[in-house]
């Protein structure tokens, strides 16, 4: 009785924060929606990002039509995924990649005095408007990539979802380093960008050691590798396997961040949230 | 004694004083963090480990020992070099006059005894050779590991440095000219994405421009993104008289052309420079 109990309220939370995280978002795009320009600068020059990046590998596959038996096909089809991926990060919850900073600086004081839960707060307080560009850019792909169906279309949004998780789970540990070395922004950062990195390359390649460093110290196998197989053909074990290590990384985020949250020395900063 | 406190050369000589000092002290301040500073070697070392595992495969999958005159140990240690330019250059210096503009620092700064073109130049020149000497050290080990030494010329090596060192001078012109743009928009992270990635498709920093299509190797030759850090990486692994000429050639040309361009936009922008008291 007071099992059913307990979950049913977890599960009320969780929509709240859901819904919370929905209404941050909306607020922060429609506010960015009131400087036109610079809000279709934003997003029309990331597209133009997106494309210069892929453009690298259509030159590449043009030189060698094969390699390893990957084709330019599926470099579209992980572009889809990581850009999908990271610009549902960067949309809902781009205060993750500000973490060291506002730990380094002292900022945290003011998501501390706030009743909702501080490392959610943080996160979802800003949203990176290009990112919109990104996701616009991942769903063009995705069905310019080929072989689309229903089932293919489900698989894809669900594994972009479950690997927009665990990027998030991925930065939450790196940028709460910063709570034990003091500063180590910029190191989280490269981190992050070095296991986005490995997401632009022929999975098939990649072996030995650097395979090892891609399942454990940069979790480019769970991100990138495995969705890869599982959206060319459905594997329900895959998908499995993906939705442990994301729980597994959830889990040891939320516990990192704790431990660390102990270590923050406020600062006396006063900062205002625009 | 006055005399020479007004002769040209020394007063010269005290400006140049001046600017070292500015180099020394970013030099020093980019390495107080160890993580942050080693961070961006690790990286190129990774990048580089990624190079290697990729294009060994794809010279395998083509059958080729040698594609576009290089080779596989070739490739790698042109793009250690090219990766550890570009990634010492960072940050970006136009992120830096970009908040200059909008904290309305800049108005300070172009007041000080000092010219602020040169101030950055040496500003950036102090973080870039810090970052530099632990991403050439770190990237050489990897590359030596990871593909063996290669054989280098005198020459090669001499003339190759001398197009990175423009390189690296036409670099900060880009980038100065893209941070001198705030003045007039918003946000000018668009412009800093579209330059990063034509360096990326055109700088030879993935794929090296060698072994590119024929016809657009030659249009991205052209093209200044291809004369900051790949026609000098280029030439220190496989020299070519011929070709330095033609790179030294097409790097004067965008060296003036960015130059003459970044005097008129700076006094141009200067002019849109309001202080607001307080």
């Amino acid at each position: 009785m007071f099992l059913v109990k307990g979950s049913n309220m977890s599960l009320l939370t969780g929509v709240k924060y859901l819904s919370l995280t929905w209404e941050m978002t909306k607020l922060s795009i429609l506010s960015a929606m009131e400087y036109r320009m610079s809000f279709l600068t934003q997003v029309i020059g990331m597209v133009i990002n997106d494309i210069g990046l892929i453009l690298v590998f259509f030159i590449l596959f043009q030189k060698f039509p094969s390699i390893n038996g990957w084709h330019f096909r599926d470099t579209m089809l992980l572009f889809a995924i990581q850009t999908v991926n990271f610009s549902l990060v960067m949309i809902f919850a781009r205060g993750v990649h500000r973490l060291g900073r506002s730990i380094t600086r002292g900022e945290l004081d003011y998501y501390l005095a706030f009743p909702k839960n501080v490392l959610w707060h943080a996160c979802v307080s800003r949203t990176d408007i290009s990112a919109i560009g990104d996701f616009a850019f991942g769903i063009v792909v995705f069905f310019l990539a080929g072989n689309v169906s229903l089932e293919k279309m489900a698989t894809f949004a669900l594994v972009s979802f479950l690997t927009a998780w665990m990027l998030f789970n991925f930065s939450v540990v790196v940028q709460s380093v910063t709570f034990f070395v003091g500063n180590f922004e910029e190191a989280a950062e490269q981190m992050f960008h070095a296991l986005l990195g490995f997401s632009f390359y022929p999975q098939n390649v990649f072996h030995g050691l650097l395979k090892l460093i891609m399942l454990t110290v940069l979790p480019a196998f769970f991100i990138t590798t495995l969705p890869n197989q599982v959206v060319q053909k459905f594997d329900l074990q895959i998908l499995l396997l993906m939705f442990i290590f994301c729980i597994f990384s959830f889990l040891l985020a939320i516990f990192i961040f704790k431990k660390g949250l102990r270590h923050y020395e406020s600062g006396n900063l006063i900062n205002v949230n625009m | 004694m006055s005399m020479v406190v007004t002769s040209p050369d020394f007063r010269w000589g005290l400006k140049f004083f001046k600017y070292l000092e500015i180099a020394k002290v970013n030099y020093f301040t980019n390495t107080t963090y160890l993580a942050n500073f080693l961070s961006k070697s690790i990286m190129v070392v990774l990048r580089i480990w990624i190079f290697t595992q990729l294009y060994r495969v794809t010279y395998a999958t083509a059958n080729e020992n040698e594609i576009g005159g290089l080779t596989v140990p070739m490739v790698i240690w042109g793009l250690m070099i090219a990766q550890s330019l570009n990634t010492a250059t960072r940050p970006q210096l136009s992120k830096l006059i970009d908040e200059e503009v909008k904290s309305g620092v800049i108005a300070y700064s172009i007041n000080r005894p000092y010219s602020y073109i040169l101030f950055h130049y040496f500003g950036s020149m102090g973080r870039f050779v810090s970052n530099l000497i632990s991403n050439l050290t770190l990237g050489f080990l990897a590359a030596f590991i990871l593909v063996g030494p290669i054989s280098l010329s005198w020459n090669g090596l001499l003339l190759g440095s001398l197009l990175l060192f423009f390189g690296y001078t036409l670099d900060f012109l880009i980038d100065l000219m893209i941070g001198l743009i705030s003045f007039w928009v918003e946000d000018i992270s668009a412009f800093n994405w579209i330059y990063s990635k034509s360096q990326l498709i055109f700088g030879g920093l993935i794929l090296p421009l060698s072994l590119f299509p024929d016809y657009l190797r030659n249009i991205a030759e052209l093209l200044p993104f291809s004369q900051l850090f790949y026609s000098g990486s280029r030439l220190i692994v496989n020299f070519d008289f011929q070709l330095f000429q033609k790179y030294l050639l097409i790097q004067m040309a965008w060296l003036v052309f960015f130059w003459l361009l970044v005097g008129y936009v700076f006094s141009k922008g200067i002019k849109h420079v309001s202080v607001n008291g307080g």
